[in-house]
């Protein structure tokens, strides 16, 4: 990301934390310092922040952090990258409806793959075998609520 | 007197084998979530806290305190071998020990984190044992304006040893905050920057945060880069275990100055792990005689901050067992195994659970002792482990 990009994101961030900090609620308790003056003073100083740091930008005296050595990625960047995110969101989206293993074997293959490593049965039995232990060892052993370990409710 | 006739009856209990077993069983674990990027001590005590329904409590005790020493010395290791930081404390040591690895220094750079994190466990130890009550009643005597002090102290600090770039650091503080604040108001309970999301009320957990900005940041960037940029050669976890004579002469001074950061500061409310580290490290820093080394490789920025986090572990189980207040996330689930034992924190814990509490002291010891050993005797392996070195150097070489 460009610094001049940066700079955007960070008024926009700044922005929104604005319009969020005029809407915190009045408290019926009355104090001094209320609930939302630390937010209007972080924002504030976000903001200005945002500010100098877009302007110095523009003047060009931020360096692109991309442009540095070793920031260049090898071809499939972006595959792997949406691999990787394709995992955890999968185990996100099936956590409710497949149970645990299932969810957390495929989120495993696709963190696994975004290493390089192939979708094959070798991943999927070591992907699976980890789930299942950690599913037995937190669920079943220290009784943390991980759901059920299928989607058959086992 | 009778804090040391009272520690040698701790010790009685103690090294009871089955009171043993479990403070190795925390130091083992502990040590091995330390290693772990993203899975903390306060994570893994609450993932625990089931236990407390089949353990007597003394012995889980035993076994928080070894968990809690273990995840501080493991946590270096990671931080050291491949930049990714068990827990927040240990950031300064992924800054400056993973450019010490780069360098081939990866052994030094995890001997004197050893080393420093058994003399500043030791030292908090015997201050948690002795000097409690001068430290607690330092502690009290924090009002508004001191803390507003240490605040300032620390934003201060903060935005004097992030990168080159004050106001790029400035703007990372500000963020931190901004985040800091989603949640609940605990004063007057109302919702701040929750955008009307209920599962925002209870705010953003440090633990997901630093998972999130450390663990999963580094394994995107990692996914990004690919591997094969990172070039074909392994580096070794490198250099000796054995610290030089001019490592030791550099070592030790940070050490002692770290420990004395980290204990007291680790007592105070609101103190913590963190602030002893980046203060040891600003310190160190401004105190060197080669300021140039630092984010090059110091080892200076390696012993400071690493005995600060480990005194600080002592400095927080001060206000824990004799005020009753928990001053990090891993005390505050402490406090709340107590309640589940039904046992009442507070001033009276030393006379209604005196056997408990000397146990748990004397455990300390104990357990800083077996971390040491056990570390050691890991990494010693570990040098000779082609597999570890590969785990240790993942990014070494890019």
């Amino acid at each position: 990301m460009t610094p001049w990009r940066f700079a955007w994101v960070l008024l926009v961030m700044a922005a929104v934390a604005a319009w969020q900090a005029t809407v915190i609620p009045e408290s019926a308790i009355q104090m001094t310092v209320g609930a939302s003056a630390v937010p209007i003073a972080v924002v504030s100083l976000l903001l200005a922040l945002g500010l100098l740091y877009a302007v110095s930008a523009w003047r060009g005296k931020q360096a692109d952090e991309g442009l540095e050595e070793g920031q260049t990625p090898l071809a499939g960047s972006t595959k792997r990258l949406l691999t990787l995110l394709g995992g955890g969101l999968a185990f996100m989206i099936g956590l409710p409806w497949l149970g645990f293993v299932i969810p957390a074997t495929a989120c495993g293959m696709c963190v696994a793959s975004s290493f390089d490593a192939p979708f094959s049965l070798k991943s999927l039995l070591i992907c699976g075998a980890i789930a299942l232990v950690f599913w037995v060892l937190f669920s079943q052993i220290l009784g943390v609520g991980l759901g059920p370990a299928s989607p058959f409710g086992v | 007197m009778d804090a040391f006739n009272a520690l040698m009856g701790g010790f009685a209990n103690a090294l009871q084998p089955a009171t043993l077993m479990w403070g190795f069983i925390g130091c083992l674990v502990g040590t091995m979530v330390g290693v772990l990027p993203g899975i903390g001590p306060a994570l893994t005590i609450a993932l625990l806290l089931p236990l407390t329904y089949h353990v007597p409590a003394t012995s889980m005790f035993v076994m928080f305190a070894g968990i809690y020493y273990g995840a501080a010395y493991g946590g270096s290791t990671t931080s050291i071998l491949i930049k990714t930081p068990g827990e927040a404390s240990s950031m300064m040591t992924a800054i400056e020990g993973n450019q010490m690895a780069r360098a081939g220094r990866a052994g030094p750079a995890l001997a004197t984190a050893a080393i420093g994190s058994f003399v500043a466990g030791t030292v908090g130890t015997i201050a948690l044992t002795f000097v409690a009550p001068m430290v607690v009643n330092a502690a009290l005597a924090f009002g508004p304006a001191e803390y507003f002090s240490l605040m300032i102290l620390s934003l201060i600090a903060v935005s004097a040893v992030l990168g080159n770039s004050v106001l790029r650091g400035l703007i990372a503080l500000a963020l931190g905050a901004l985040f800091g604040l989603v949640g609940m108001d605990l004063q007057t309970g109302q919702p701040r920057f929750t955008f009307g999301q209920s599962q925002l009320f209870d705010g953003i957990e440090v633990t997901v945060a630093a998972v999130g900005l450390f663990a999963i940041g580094e394994a995107l960037f990692l996914a990004w880069q690919g591997r094969e940029s990172k070039g074909s050669e392994v580096m070794k976890v490198s250099g000796s275990l054995m610290l030089s004579k001019k490592d030791w002469s550099r070592s030790w001074k940070p050490w002692l100055r770290g420990t004395f950061f980290g204990f007291p500061i680790g007592a105070m409310p609101a103190g913590g792990a963190e602030l002893p580290t980046l203060l040891s490290y600003y310190t160190e820093k401004k105190l060197s005689k080669h300021p140039e080394e630092f984010g090059k490789g110091a080892i200076e920025g390696v012993a400071g901050p690493e005995a600060a986090n480990n005194a600080a572990a002592a400095g927080v189980l001060m206000p824990l067992l004799t005020l009753g207040i928990p001053t990090s996330a891993t005390a505050a689930i402490m406090l709340s195994a107590f309640e589940g034992y039904g046992i009442q924190t507070g001033p009276g814990l030393f006379s209604a659970q005196s056997s408990l509490v000397w146990t748990l002291i004397a455990s300390l010891y104990v357990g800083n002792v077996i971390c040491w050993c056990s570390i050691c005797r890991w990494w010693a392996c570990g040098s000779s482990c082609s597999k570890f070195r590969r785990l240790g150097c993942m990014r070494a070489s890019s």
